[in-house]
């Protein structure tokens, strides 16, 4: 049976893994979740409070 | 859409798009108000990108944001795997996560 398995941790990173393909079929199959998932980016708008830059990023890349 | 879903997921208010204050700046998008949160976070989707101002977690847990971009994905996996007419199931595991499993080839 051909299954792809996608485990998302309680903080929204995803893991995205294939059972039961051959080659390169595999990528094939699991192309449309990693195009959906693609990269999850956050951006705090800092307050003022924190006499800091007024903007950070985080980036956190989802994969297989 | 997914991020409806997700927030009805949460037994949250439906995403509304506008544009909001959020303390010194202001951001326009889907926006989400999470429980006992000073600022909405505003979502946009097609860029993937959430813009919030929690002033390091005293207007707002952080946990709740993880939790709606969890519920997000989960969502949104599942919109996509249905898309393309493969059946899923969803199973909680015991760390927290969400374990989906898209049957491909099933004869759907």
């Amino acid at each position: 049976m051909k299954t792809i398995l996608i485990v998302i941790s309680p903080n929204g990173e995803s893991k995205v893994e294939t059972q039961g393909f051959s080659g390169s079929e595999c990528r094939q199959a699991s192309r449309f979740l990693k195009s959906a998932l693609g990269t999850k980016r956050t951006e705090t708008l800092t307050s003022e409070f924190y006499g800091l830059q007024s903007q950070t990023q985080t980036e956190n890349q989802q994969e297989n | 859409m997914a991020l409806r879903a997700a927030c009805r997921r949460m037994r949250l208010d439906e995403p509304v798009h506008q544009t909001v204050k959020l303390f010194s700046d202001q951001a326009t998008g889907y926006c989400v108000q999470l429980p006992r949160w000073r600022y909405p976070v505003v979502c946009n989707t097609e860029a993937g990108v959430v813009k919030y101002d929690n002033y390091d977690g005293h207007w707002g847990e952080q946990a709740h944001l993880d939790r709606l971009i969890q519920s997000y994905a989960v969502e949104k996996s599942i919109l996509e795997a249905r898309k393309q007419g493969h059946p899923v199931t969803e199973q909680s595991l015991a760390d927290g996560s969400i374990k989906l499993t898209v049957l491909v080839g099933s004869g759907n």
